[in-house]
């Protein structure tokens, strides 16, 4: 029996999100994103550290060339913060704020914790690699139809049934 | 839960359909030549050349003739007119061939199999303010007809048209006709590397 | 018309602002789909819990619709939103290294987030990590990276133009598939908890 009544109905989730997605999009010409706020924090802490190595590294120049603007002061950053605030109200408001792991069932939390570990570095590098994640570049991008978004869609789902089996330790 | 599922993916198969009928219904051709330019270029009636009066001029070696095949090489080689040069279609606003088309010495016939292509050089060149360009009336398709193979008037004609008939005679002697495959003596044969352009119209606006 | 910001009609301050309330929303949104449980957003490999995939149609096809119907109505110009450039090669490639981030990991960057806030320590771990893998390909970036990641360039490229069809038809099969999709993995889901209930 799936404890699913507290959740919303998916379908419905995903036609707000879209309308959210359209709102993005009209106001402020950006689609939804995540990992760019995660270059974000990395770009500024290193900028913050060296700022002349930043200006010269690929990597980084492209975003620390101008000392006003920080490049935590972007549309993306207050996006993020926005999607904190609303995932704790949501999860307050359903009494599912509480610390806890997920995990699959024949796993220990020790497990869990360091394949959570590496599974984020291999996101981290396939993020930036692929010039967006599952927000930023998918989804936002087949909502504007672009063939990236589309390459990226059956990348990750692709690749993810392909390597599903040999994983399914970890949630089966 | 499942009414409700339904009622979602219904919604987005709506959305889908109206999406679908606005776009099928509103897809107009790319037209880049202004109405305004349009209606004054078709207006215009000098643009045409007849077969008759192609041949006759060919026939006394009328030095200010040009003649462009407006065809692909390969039906050029195979058959083209006295003197013709090749420009395909989609090469005719190429530079190397500005000096051929643009200028005001020769009187320049564009031609093609029908009047087709030779109709959309014109208006192009047009366009572009070039003058003294004609069109092949009826093209090579009605240059055998009439010239190359001319058809006996009825007996119930009139006069004016057994003439013609006489002239078109004489003019399939001179042509060869009855075989279409006259040789194209040219003056300048260009190497035209036949490229797959997209078509460049003419931009600019109504003024 | 739309977009108001790039266009100029809306300051930044306010661009800003509405961007922490469109976040407000997405973030509402994801945790209240389930997606800040990590088995649940697994389930979409296993057969147990399709979640990802319906929130992800839903979402992508609501927009597709929602800014062809706003272009073709001239209340958004969709030539001056964020348009993500195709390059196919490092798309691809880093698309399949994030599925092993996804089914190693059991989050993508939007949805840890979302659960590390909540008090998933699963998911502050992922992001944790996530930050460290950017690091590391910040620093090899030169040496590793950047020719790959600028390979496969094929600019703008809208995919129902590349496959040759009207953008409304493209949406207009895309729905259906979706929808098809839907049904199959509603039985499918019910198939496979019918023999073992996950509680999720």
């Amino acid at each position: 029996m799936e404890r699913s009544k507290t959740y919303m109905n998916s379908y419905l989730a995903g036609i707000l999100i879209g309308v959210f997605m359209i709102g993005a999009y009209y106001f402020s010409g950006e689609g939804l994103g995540a990992s760019g706020a995660l270059k974000a924090v990395v770009v500024t802490a290193v900028n913050d550290v060296n700022h002349e190595y930043a200006k010269e590294a690929h990597f980084f120049k492209a975003r620390v060339q101008n000392e006003e603007e920080s490049p935590i002061k972007s549309w993306l950053i207050f996006e993020i913060l926005g999607v904190i605030a609303g995932a704790i109200i949501s999860a307050a408001i359903a009494g599912r704020l509480k610390f806890e792991i997920g995990k699959g069932p024949n796993i220990s939390s020790r497990t869990r914790l360091i394949f959570a570990l590496i599974g984020g570095i291999f996101f981290g590098v396939g993020s930036q690699l692929g010039r967006g994640c599952t927000s930023g570049m998918v989804m936002s991008g087949m909502g504007v139809l672009s063939l990236s978004g589309f390459i990226g869609l059956i990348a990750i789902f692709g690749g993810g049934y392909i390597i599903a089996y040999f994983f399914r330790k970890l949630w089966l | 839960m499942k009414k409700f599922d339904v009622l979602y993916v219904g919604l987005l198969l709506i959305g889908a359909f109206w999406t679908f009928i606005v776009n099928s219904a509103s897809d107009e051709p790319i037209d880049r030549v202004q109405p305004c330019d349009l209606v004054d270029i078709v207006a215009q009636t000098d643009k045409y050349m007849t077969t008759d009066e192609l041949a006759r001029r060919l026939m006394s070696d009328d030095p200010t003739l040009a003649l462009i095949d407006l065809r692909s090489k390969n039906e050029y080689k195979k058959y083209s007119l006295e003197g013709a040069i090749n420009i395909p279609l989609e090469n005719i606003v190429d530079p190397e061939f500005e000096d051929a088309i643009n200028q005001d010495v020769q009187t320049v016939v564009f031609y093609s199999n029908s009047s087709d292509l030779a109709a959309k050089a014109w208006m192009l060149t047009k366009r572009l303010g070039y003058e003294n360009n004609y069109i092949l009336r009826g093209g090579l398709n009605h240059w055998v007809e009439t010239i190359l193979r001319p058809r006996e008037p009825k007996e119930t004609a009139s006069r004016s048209e057994f003439e013609r008939y006489n002239f078109r005679k004489a003019a399939s002697a001179y042509f060869g006709g009855g075989s279409a495959t006259g040789e194209a003596v040219a003056t300048k044969k260009p190497k035209v590397a036949i490229k797959r352009k997209k078509k460049s119209a003419a931009g600019g606006g109504c003024d | 018309m739309g977009p108001l910001f790039p266009l100029g009609t809306i300051g930044e301050e306010l661009n800003l602002l509405i961007g922490f309330i469109i976040g407000i929303g997405f973030g509402f949104l994801l945790e209240a789909a389930g997606f800040t449980n990590t088995r649940k957003l697994a389930g979409v490999f296993y057969g147990y819990d399709f979640v990802v995939l319906k929130v992800f149609f839903a979402a992508a096809i609501t927009a597709a619709i929602g800014l062809f119907l706003m272009n073709h109505y001239g209340l958004i110009d969709i030539n001056a939103v964020f348009y993500p450039k195709t390059f196919w090669i490092p798309t691809l490639i880093g698309g399949f290294i994030m599925a092993f981030g996804f089914l190693i990991g059991g989050f993508c960057p939007g949805t840890s987030i979302c659960a590390a806030v909540t008090g998933k320590i699963d998911a502050m771990i992922f992001v944790l990590g996530a930050i460290i893998g950017i690091f590391g390909y910040a620093f090899t970036y030169e040496s590793l990276w950047e020719d790959l990641r600028n390979s496969g360039k094929m600019g703008r490229v809208n995919i129902a133009e590349w496959m040759g069809i009207s953008d409304g038809l493209f949406i207009l099969l895309l729905t259906i598939v979706a929808a098809v999709a839907f049904f199959a993995v509603t039985l499918i889901q019910k198939k496979v908890t019918e023999k073992h209930d996950y509680q999720l």
